[in-house]
């Protein structure tokens, strides 16, 4: 690897200094038309939502103006418990969809690895759930829970789990029963793709020598598998939790946040305050939040697993 | 989502025919108006402006599609307005919209075209005005009304205790699966059916300025609800989940022994191929409890011009035309739509165009009292949305949900400068 590849110049006196300097300059130009196509569709944007989150601007309100008012759309945030409810379901939401995910995807990558007959067949179909639209899936699921008519609740009374059938979406627990299972059943396939490529990663002769000292099924997976399947592991659950923290259109056809709002996630409730009660700046600064904290996240896995990720994985 | 992409689609589609557009000046004069395009409504306004168009050749409507969803299109209008496009010309509003688009001087008042709204009703007319003056002109009306089964029971209740009872015995007797439905998932139909509810308890959503809702009487308003659902048992609670087609597929399929809905409902369910209920019901004024009256939410579209607009008298020979008594009959036949004159009520023509009894129509729209008129209603409605549900689906009791409802909704007014103590303070 080149010294100027890490960011780091090499000495001046060192002979590849001028070489150095050329070739660095041509990549910035090379980067460039990139560079500035991510400044106008990712930099700009992101700059208007933060000057705008610093206005109170009411698209229904328009004899208000649009005076600048500082922070305080984030000090409203900050005192707006519907905001800090819609953080915690988040969290909820993300927590208990993404461990039941990597649980159940580490299964499915365990069986996928094995050989039997069929197997490429089985690995295809598996990605169905995770190529289905996610708002279809949505009402998929929205439908087979419903109230009146709803396949589950046929079979739950049916199967003598309850005397009669269960309004699920006017529970505030109940609720998110179908929301995380139409995430799970939607993306569990991709965890265990994901996992499934960190298996056929891990190197057979481990297994044999474990084999050889009388290492048991349980201790080859506690002590082989599991450990050298970290790297793949971190790299799902990054993917995963990033995504479980912006969801916003399975909830959207589902419950739409209900009932009242206590399936409201961070996201939606972004949304509704934009695009549904046109209060822009308001709206800017719960995106500006939502923003920070997802970029938080990320720096935050990059930071203490990104560096063991790459050890491992050249 | 489908309908998001449509309203999106929508907007392209003005963008890209208001540069495809020709320069105005000679030729006639273009006023574009947005409209629902689809069914029977769809075709009956193209009869109507075709007909227009031979009596007035010197001005052309072109129909334009919009969603049909009210939220998407008031969305869409908002974004137009705000951005003071000059298109549409007309716009057509629900109930609700007026004084928003009026206070935000988004729609042109129409004193100066001298409208005569003597033969109106004047409930519609008050929904209409704001600070005095009229700003759009009433075009069908729609209400909450009371359905009923006429094979189950001799007469409409005329009390909601009776109603209650009624729908209670029938229950029991196994009649009915349920006893009363409505539409009671977390939207502007909630609203609706609660102010029913609150003024047959005798109650207000807003006096002026002042925020009500918090009174003895919507408490007594919502706990009646939240009873009836979970205490005596006459409303299925997956009611909370439902909008206006779900109440009146269960009410169709003999499911329901009383459903409040809209007039729209009611020519449907008389197709004895789709309906098991045809001919077996009629309709009534909601019901009153003690210490209140019969109320029913006034709702409906009115249409007004959009401020901006290049041609305001055409768009306003265009609305002339459309709210004309020959049209409104039109529509009632067609349509099923109420008028919005009352003195049609009194035309013999009305009772052969209109499928409701015209006597049970009147007896409804008569007690029809608007939703709050002011420029903030949808945002007060939405504040109120989320605890009326809250409240409904137990997550709280009826007092202090909507002691926070009426703080929340205080709160936005003052912000606004519309506050009772505005007034007091700006001076």
């Amino acid at each position: 690897m080149r010294g100027w590849e890490r960011g780091r110049a090499l000495p001046r006196g060192d002979p590849g200094y001028g070489v150095e300097r050329r070739e660095a300059r041509l990549a910035w130009w090379m980067v460039s038309p990139a560079v500035a196509a991510i400044a106008l569709v990712a930099l700009f944007p992101l700059a208007w939502t933060v000057w705008e989150s610093f206005h109170q601007h009411d698209l229904r309100m328009p004899w208000l103006g649009r005076p600048f008012i500082g922070l305080d759309n984030y000090v409203e945030a900050a005192g707006d418990p519907r905001f800090w409810a819609a953080m915690g379901h988040t969290l909820f939401f993300a927590v208990v969809s993404v461990s039941v995910e990597l649980i159940l995807g580490t299964f499915l990558a365990l069986a996928m690895n094995r050989a039997f007959r069929g197997r490429a067949l089985m690995r295809a179909s598996i990605l169905v759930p995770w190529a289905m639209p996610t708002v279809v899936s949505g009402l998929l699921w929205k439908f087979m829970f419903d109230g009146d008519a709803g396949i589950a609740n046929a079979a739950l009374v049916k199967a003598g789990v309850f005397d009669q059938p269960v309004v699920w979406f006017i529970h505030t627990g109940l609720a998110w029963v179908p929301v995380i299972l139409a995430d799970v059943w939607k993306t569990t396939p991709f965890v265990a793709l994901l996992l499934l490529a960190g298996l056929q990663n891990i190197d057979a002769s481990l297994y044999e020598a474990a084999r050889i000292d009388g290492a048991s099924a349980w201790r080859q997976f506690r002590f082989v598998t599991l450990p050298l399947l970290r790297p793949a592991m971190m790299v799902a659950l990054i993917f995963r939790t990033l995504d479980a923290f912006r969801v916003f259109d399975l909830i959207y056809v589902m419950t739409g946040g209900g009932p009242g709002t206590s399936t409201e996630p961070i996201a939606l409730y972004t949304f509704n305050s934009l695009l549904q009660y046109l209060r822009f700046g308001y709206g800017s600064a719960l995106s500006v939040i939502v923003f920070a904290v997802t970029f938080a996240l990320a720096l935050l896995y990059i930071r203490f697993l990104g560096a063991g990720l790459t050890e491992t994985r050249t | 989502m489908t309908t998001r992409l449509a309203s999106a689609r929508a907007g392209l589609l003005l963008f890209l025919c208001s540069s495809c557009r020709p320069a105005p000046g000679d030729g006639p004069a273009t006023v574009v108006f947005p409209s629902s395009t689809l069914g029977a409504e769809g075709a009956v306004l193209k009869q109507q402006l075709a007909r227009f168009a031979r009596e007035r050749p010197d001005i052309r409507v072109v129909q334009r599609s919009t969603p049909d969803a009210a939220d998407q299109r008031h969305q869409l209008y908002v974004q137009w307005l705000n951005a003071h496009a000059g298109e549409p010309d007309i716009l057509q509003l629900d109930a609700i919209w007026t004084p928003e688009f009026a206070a935000a001087e988004w729609i042109l008042p129409l004193d100066r075209f001298r409208p005569a709204t003597d033969s109106f009703f004047p409930s519609t007319i008050t929904a209409d005005t704001w600070k005095g003056r009229l700003f759009a002109m009433p075009w069908f009306v729609d209400v909450g009304m009371l359905y009923w089964r006429t094979d189950l029971m001799p007469a409409a209740p005329v009390t909601l205790h009776e109603l209650e009872r009624t729908a209670a015995a029938l229950k029991s007797e196994g009649k009915v699966r349920y006893g009363f439905v409505y539409q009671g998932a977390r939207y502007e139909g909630l609203v609706t059916v609660f102010a029913e509810f609150l003024g047959a308890h005798g109650g207000s959503i807003l006096d002026g300025g002042r925020v009500t809702v918090a009174s003895p009487a919507g408490v007594a308003a919502l706990t009646a609800m939240r009873d009836e659902i979970y205490r005596q048992g006459v409303v299925p609670p997956v009611v909370l989940t439902w909008h206006e087609e779900e109440a009146r597929f269960a009410f169709q399929n003999g499911d329901a022994a009383f459903m409040r809905n809209w007039p729209y409902a009611y020519a449907l369910m008389n197709d004895s191929a789709t309906s098991r209920v045809a001919g077996h019901y009629a309709v009534a004024p909601m019901p009153a409890a003690a210490g209140g009256r019969p109320t029913a939410a006034l709702g409906g579209a009115q249409l007004a011009i959009n401020a901006n607009s290049a041609h305001p008298d055409a768009a306003w020979a265009v609305i002339e035309y459309l709210t004309r008594p020959e049209q409104m009959l039109e529509r009632a036949r067609v349509v099923g739509q109420f008028p919005t004159r009352r003195t049609l009520y009194d035309d013999p023509r009305l009772e052969q165009e209109l499928e409701v009894p015209v006597d049970e129509a009147r007896a409804v729209v008569e007690r029809a009292v608007p939703r709050p008129v002011t420029p903030l209603y949808s945002e007060l409605s939405e504040i109120l949305q989320v605890q009326l549900h809250r409240v409904l689906t137990r997550q709280a009791e009826p007092g202090p949900a909507l002691g926070l409802a009426a703080t929340a909704m205080q709160k936005l007014l003052d912000r606004a400068g519309l506050g009772a103590g505005a007034g007091v303070a700006s001076r």
